[in-house]
């Protein structure tokens, strides 16, 4: 029997929006970093905007394919680069993931992009800490850096969040065909 | 929903990150935040605490005389000891914390601390 | 439902705070004894509790450093005295035990591990304070103690009484005493009921329990460079000893001479710069640690070796740098990156199972 693979409307959107948070994590890589796995994290919004438009599995479909086609095209796929975005991309699914589930069944605490940026990226800079530490350089002078590293990622989660608020502001209408959460 | 509300949970959320922000300033920040620390001791008793990243020379009186030890950004040395065979100048720089430098002759040693030592021994 | 996350989140802030203020009761003291700083750390103890177990370690410490030093006067130069007379004496009960270990260890180590040659060791100037600076002492010399082969099988012990019929006999213990001592001060630290310790004689480690949530981290010396070759985690109850070419030795004409004499050869045992061997007792990992440097960095002629002796892990480090380690340990042991070790990749070889 042959098989033809059925591609959905949901697998254009992801493909969509992973390539355009590829091409933005392409952009950031091009810019001077003062320190390696510093970056704005501009591409987690477009993370954010599936999560809050089409919900959390498919937003963990863009971030993870974004972090996978991104070290590819850059070249980086398997070297520590890799690992580290991977690290943090994984945790911050996975944190977003427990929001957005205590979001369903709390609909009256319900979180929204203010919450899920700072929560991501404080995520995501904790696994790529970790994972940097324990793995690359389990140099204690390193762990002087984490609360600074955290504050920085705090800031930039909150502007990630005030630009996907932005971002679905403008996008008031309702996503084609789909629920909006 | 209204996304541009910041919502209840939101504030939830930023309430917990600040929660998690202080105490890793408290766990991580505490006391030193130079990080590397070293310790002298004469006798098995501690004679002086250093801060690694306060460059000085410091005289160690032992039962042979003074022992010599130098702290230069961040390291640690015996530069000159009275005792006869110098292995603890032989030593060199410490600077990797649990590091240790031992004068026996003159009673004196000196060890690396830190605000986080990664081992709690080191096999030598 | 509002409720119970609610108290989902006071939950979440109490275990927060609890893990700020959670201070346990640790202790940590050095001593200068042994010839070297000997590291004690306990977790879980109180302090009086903790300073009254130490003070009992030191003055053990310098009771049997007394007893079974090889070259200072005391019980165990007494007994390198009387012994080449080939007459019967009353052997000072503090020896007793560690002849019969170490005799015990010597023969399962097929006399690579041998205390009974001190008098090579003498020759090769490393049972003195100072390291010697050469010149190596003559063929002719090693030879004459060789042909009477000393071992631990020459002595006779009946009761305390002890004697020998060969003249070339001559106990060394060497850092084997330091690692029965680490096994003693374990034993006297359970005593006082304490049973998360580690105690760190100059590179001869024995850890029991944990060090609170998680396992005594130890790390090993790299042989050639300052700073860590590798760390492993270490809980319950394990020893582990490192034997290196680089703690004593005299370099003369461009060859380094190390403390580790083959008792085969009667010269410095080659090929190998260190030797970590895990185990449960301190004084196991050491008798064993001595017997595979000398035995070398072939692992057909270590791995029967550490067989025999039942230790539980082996690390090698040969001359080259190349490092040689057992199943097991490979599971365990993380290699910590330098500067060095990562322009030349470590080149690691896991060799047949214990």
């Amino acid at each position: 029997m042959n098989r033809i693979i059925q591609t959905t409307r949901d697998d254009y959107l992801i493909a969509g929006f992973a390539a355009l948070a590829i091409t933005i994590h392409i952009a950031e890589s091009a810019l001077p970093s003062p320190l390696p796995g510093i970056k704005p994290g501009l591409a987690n919004v477009v993370t954010l905007v599936v999560l809050c438009r089409y919900g959390w599995q498919m937003a963990a479909w863009v971030s993870l394919l974004r972090v996978l086609v991104g070290s590819i095209l850059l070249g980086t796929f398997l070297s520590p680069t890799f690992f580290l975005s991977a690290a943090g991309a994984l945790a911050s699914v996975a944190v977003l993931g427990l929001l957005f589930a205590l979001s369903r069944a709390l609909p009256g605490w319900a979180v929204g992009p203010m919450g899920y940026g700072v929560a991501a990226a404080l995520a995501h800079m904790s696994g790529q800490f970790w994972v940097a530490y324990a793995v690359f350089v389990p140099h204690s002078g390193l762990l002087t850096l984490y609360p600074l590293l955290m504050t920085l990622a705090a800031v930039l989660g909150i502007v990630s969040g005030l630009l996907t608020r932005a971002i679905l502001a403008r996008l008031n209408s309702p996503p084609p065909g789909g629920n909006p959460v | 929903m209204n996304w541009v509300k910041f919502s209840r949970g939101d504030a939830v959320v930023w309430l917990l990150a600040a929660t998690l922000l202080v105490s890793v300033y408290t766990m991580f920040w505490q006391a030193d935040g130079h990080g590397a620390e070293a310790v002298v001791l004469v006798n098995g008793k501690r004679w002086a605490r250093l801060d690694l990243f306060q460059n000085q020379d410091l005289k160690v009186p032992g039962p042979l005389g003074h022992s010599h030890i130098q702290v230069r950004d961040g390291q640690v040395r015996f530069m000159s000891s009275p005792c006869p065979n110098k292995l603890c100048v032989h030593t060199g720089w410490l600077s990797q914390g649990g590091e240790v430098a031992i004068c026996l002759p003159n009673k004196v040693s000196l060890q690396i601390l830190g605000s986080d030592p990664r081992f709690d021994a080191i096999n030598f | 439902m509002i409720k119970t996350f609610g108290h989902i989140l006071l939950i979440f802030i109490l275990a927060f705070l609890a893990a700020c203020d959670h201070k346990p009761a640790a202790y940590h003291e050095q001593l200068l004894v042994f010839g070297t700083v000997v590291d004690v750390k306990l977790w879980d103890v109180e302090e009086a509790q903790g300073r009254l177990a130490v003070a009992r370690l030191a003055d053990d410490f310098d009771y049997m450093h007394n007893a079974w030093h090889a070259w200072h006067p005391g019980p165990l130069g007494r007994v390198n005295q009387l012994l080449p007379s080939g007459e019967s004496f009353t052997l000072p009960p503090s020896l007793l035990p560690l002849i019969q270990r170490s005799s015990d260890l010597s023969r399962r180590s097929n006399g690579l591990f041998n205390p009974a040659i001190g008098k090579l060791t003498a020759l090769w100037g490393f049972a003195s304070d100072d390291p010697p600076k050469g010149p190596p002492p003559s063929a002719e010399a090693i030879r004459a103690i060789l042909d009477q082969q000393p071992g631990m099988d020459d002595i006779r012990l009946n009761g305390l009484t002890i004697h020998t019929a060969n003249p070339a006999l001559k106990l060394d213990f060497g850092a084997f005493a330091k690692g029965y001592a680490v096994d003693r001060a374990i034993d006297v630290l359970r005593e006082f009921g304490i049973n998360n310790a580690v105690v760190n004689a100059g590179g001869d480690l024995r850890a029991i329990g944990r060090h609170g949530d998680r396992p005594w981290r130890v790390g090993i010396r790299h042989p050639r460079e300052a700073g860590i070759l590798a760390s492993v985690e270490v809980e319950g109850d394990e020893s582990i000893f490192t034997s290196g070419d680089y703690e004593r030795y005299f370099d003369w004409q461009g060859t380094r001479y190390d403390h580790i004499i083959d008792p085969r050869s009667g010269y410095p045992a080659q090929g190998l710069s260190s030797v970590t061997v895990f185990a449960r007792r301190a004084d196991l990992a050491d008798a064993a640690a001595t017997a595979l440097f000398v035995a070398g960095p072939d692992e057909k002629d270590w791995l029967p070796v550490a067989r025999a002796m039942g230790v539980s892990g082996v690390m090698l480090v040969d001359d080259e740098g190349k490092i040689q380690l057992t199943p097991g340990i490979r599971e365990r042991i993380y290699f910590i990156p330098s500067a060095d070790n990562e322009r030349t990749r470590l080149e690691i070889r896991i060799s047949a199972a214990l």
